[in-house]
């Protein structure tokens, strides 16, 4: 049982590490990227490249994925969704936009990789970095697992404590609740919201070589399998909650865990996600999100 | 009728009489219908397969064999003065696609045959058009049934579980009296292996399963089944994956500390395995072909592909898609033609007699196609024959 507390923690933190940038931008500056899948397969896919001619180590190969991640997204943001934001004629048919933006730019990433690996997976075959396996109490515990869960805790405690104490995650949180009335009071929205997005492709980047590191290879459509976990933890979560993400993360991780140990693997879809549906029937706000009130 | 209507009805007949006109000058050849027969200068042959998408990599490899292949057909003026002409279309890992494109050519009447896809969802989609509009298809790889569904369909891959059972041979001659299975549920093949011929081969190959998981085709971490297999302590397991799956099934097994052999399907070479590096050493799988092998056709087929391609090593994919193309030359010199009605009875002699291809003498059974298979192995930097599993030697 302590070994599947493990490998649920380990399943859960890259559950997490996928989905805390598109919560940040979900839940801050409202947008629902459903291009993070594949920022974070690109941005691995970039790394893979550079590292089948130059030998690194795994901090290196994590640094690069971040920064194609945050640039890709950035760029996202100037290119697409800022401009869907200037034209819409109100919020509602913004987010709708953006997210049918988002999943026709997730299309590009997938399309360029397939076509330059003909689907073959990819991974980080020369790199410097090996896998060492710990062993304690009988438990096993792969060196890749613990970074993953080390960047998770970290990343999760860093960018909730970044939204609550600091003025910059104030000013988001702002943006998040009426971004008229933070613009009025001096917020400077588009530059915080480019932010946001640098922050959030990143985040994917990150989550990008870590899963790479942890599974061995990954294919271009791999972000796309996490893209719809990832929505489910948020909602479950709450949007706009890290704590919320977090632990969406690990229920989902845990159920899915435990029912591949119980049970068939085929029912591991269903009763993860049979879970959520019962948590939102009862709480529809999600774990730690807040009731939406509309004033008249 | 005012002098209007009667101009557009002249202009509508003076269409129609030029179109018939046009049609009537085509006769045969490439440009319109072949009749029975009759051996045009050109034998239009379309392929449907997907050189992009999530399998581009088995419909680029499967390609690179039927151009070989038509290329060999031409240069040796192998139906004298006709040569093959190939059009390609790329189903793009899209059903409707495949399904669009085969509509094409089978209303096209100047095409003679079709090369298929290699999705089971594609295959099983178009199997039923095709053989209504009697246009022989050689499919490849397409695994499930209801794809060989009549005299115009027709298999250039074997069925995996045919040749799995050297694999299962292989753990009887190792000795190995316990077996763990982790299969994909959602592939046809592999959960076929998975729930029928694995545990029906207990008796036989004196193997006892363990456990058997079953996971989604989405899933991408097995590290929760990993550290039951490994707990397990089976003398061997058995890993019926796909794509990336191999090598993340291979590192996460040596992770959790089982270092006994695996068992593996095809899925895992074409470089899915590569990833895994030394993780995954020690798994092997019976194929239909491998560059090893030493059938004197199918040494000429690799020299002739690394001739072509730069040295490269050929892949299952591009000798089953090579046979096709040969299977459907045969057919056209049998009979003497190259209408469609023509190639099916070409193809029907093909079947009945077999021949000597890439993938080493090929049998029939129906107009599926039977080969010996060959064990090869991991060995953490490259494929390696299993010594002794060459027959044709």
């Amino acid at each position: 049982m302590s070994q599947l507390m493990i490998d649920a923690a380990v399943l859960g933190s890259i559950y997490l590490l996928f989905c805390l940038g598109m919560s940040i931008s979900w839940g801050t500056i409202d947008i629902l990227n459903f291009a993070h899948g594949g920022i974070f397969m690109f941005s691995a896919f970039v790394a893979s490249q550079i590292v089948s001619h130059v030998e690194l180590g795994l901090v290196a190969i994590c640094v690069i994925s971040a920064v194609v991640g945050a640039t890709v997204s950035a760029a996202i943001d100037v290119l697409a969704f800022q401009p869907i934001l200037r034209r819409a004629k109100n919020q509602r048919t913004a987010e709708l936009q953006i997210l049918i933006g988002g999943i026709g730019i997730g299309t590009i990433p997938v399309a360029i990789v397939q076509v330059y690996t003909l689907s073959e997976p990819f991974g980080f075959l020369h790199s410097s970095y090996e896998t060492t396996v710990h062993t304690f109490g009988g438990m096993r515990l792969s060196s890749t697992g613990l970074v993953v869960l080390g960047c998770a805790l970290v990343l999760t405690v860093s960018i909730s404590y970044w939204l609550k104490n600091t003025s910059h995650g104030l000013a988001l949180r702002a943006i998040g609740v009426d971004p008229e009335t933070a613009e009025l009071m001096g917020v400077k929205r588009r530059q915080l919201s480019l932010l946001t997005m640098a922050i959030s492709g990143g985040l994917a980047g990150l989550a990008g070589a870590l899963l790479t590191f942890n599974l061995g290879a990954i294919t271009a459509e791999s972000g796309e399998t996490l893209l719809i976990k990832a929505f489910a933890i948020i909602i479950l979560g709450g949007v706009g909650s890290t704590g919320g993400a977090a632990l969406g993360a690990m229920i989902l991780a845990f159920s899915e865990v435990l029912v591949l140990r119980y049970t068939g693997g085929g029912w591991v879809d269903a009763v993860g996600f049979g879970l959520i549906l019962a948590v939102l029937l009862l709480r529809p706000q999600g774990i730690f999100g807040k009731k939406e009130v509309r004033r008249v | 009728m005012s002098r209007v209507d009667r101009g557009y009805r002249v202009r509508i007949f003076a269409g129609i009489g030029a179109a018939a006109l046009v049609l009537a000058g085509c006769g045969s050849g490439a440009g319109g219908t072949v009749s029975d027969g009759d051996l045009p200068d050109q034998v239009k042959v379309v392929s449907v397969t997907d050189q992009t998408g999530t399998t581009a990599y088995v419909g680029s490899s499967q390609l690179k064999g039927i151009e070989l292949a038509i290329d060999e057909i031409n240069a040796q003026d192998y139906l004298g003065d006709t040569e093959f002409l190939l059009e390609k279309r790329d189903s793009a890992s899209d059903t409707q696609t495949a399904v669009s494109q085969t509509t094409e050519a089978l209303t096209d009447r100047s095409v003679s045959a079709l090369l298929g896809p290699v999705l089971s969802a594609h295959a099983v989609a178009i199997a039923p058009l095709v053989e209504r509009a009697k246009l022989p298809t050689v499919f490849t790889q397409s695994g499930s049934e209801g794809v060989v569904i009549g005299d115009y369909t027709y298999r250039a891959t074997a069925p995996m579980e045919t040749y799995f059972v050297k694999a299962l041979e292989r753990l009887r001659d190792q000795g190995v009296g316990t077996v763990s299975v982790l299969y994909n549920a959602g592939n046809v093949t592999l959960a076929g292996l998975g729930e029928h011929t694995i545990p029906d081969g207990q008796a036989e190959y004196g193997y006892k399963i363990l456990s058997s998981t079953a996971v989604q085709a989405t899933t991408q971490d097995f590290s929760t089944t990993a550290t039951r297999i490994a707990g397990e302590k089976p003398d061997a397991v058995i890993v019926l994956l796909v794509g990336a799956g191999n090598s993340t099934a291979m590192s996460q097994l040596r992770q959790a500390g089982y270092t006994g052999p695996v068992v593996g399907n095809p899925a895992a070479g074409a470089g899915n395995l590569a990833p895994a590096g030394a993780a995954g050493a020690g798994m092997y799988w019976a194929t239909d072909f491998s560059f090893h092998q030493t059938a004197p056709s199918s040494a000429a087929f690799v020299e002739a592909y690394r001739a072509k391609y730069n040295g490269e090593n050929p892949l299952n994919y591009a000798a089953e898609g090579y046979d096709a193309t040969w299977m459907l030359a045969h057919a056209v010199k049998n009979s003497g033609g190259a209408s469609r009605e023509d190639i099916q009875r070409g193809l029907e002699q093909v079947v009945g007699e077999g021949f000597d291809g890439a993938l080493g003498p090929v049998t029939f059974e129906g107009n599926d196609m039977r080969v010996e298979g060959v064990l090869v192995e991991w060995t953490g930097t490259e494929e390696v024959l299993v010594e002794g599993s060459d027959v044709a030697e």
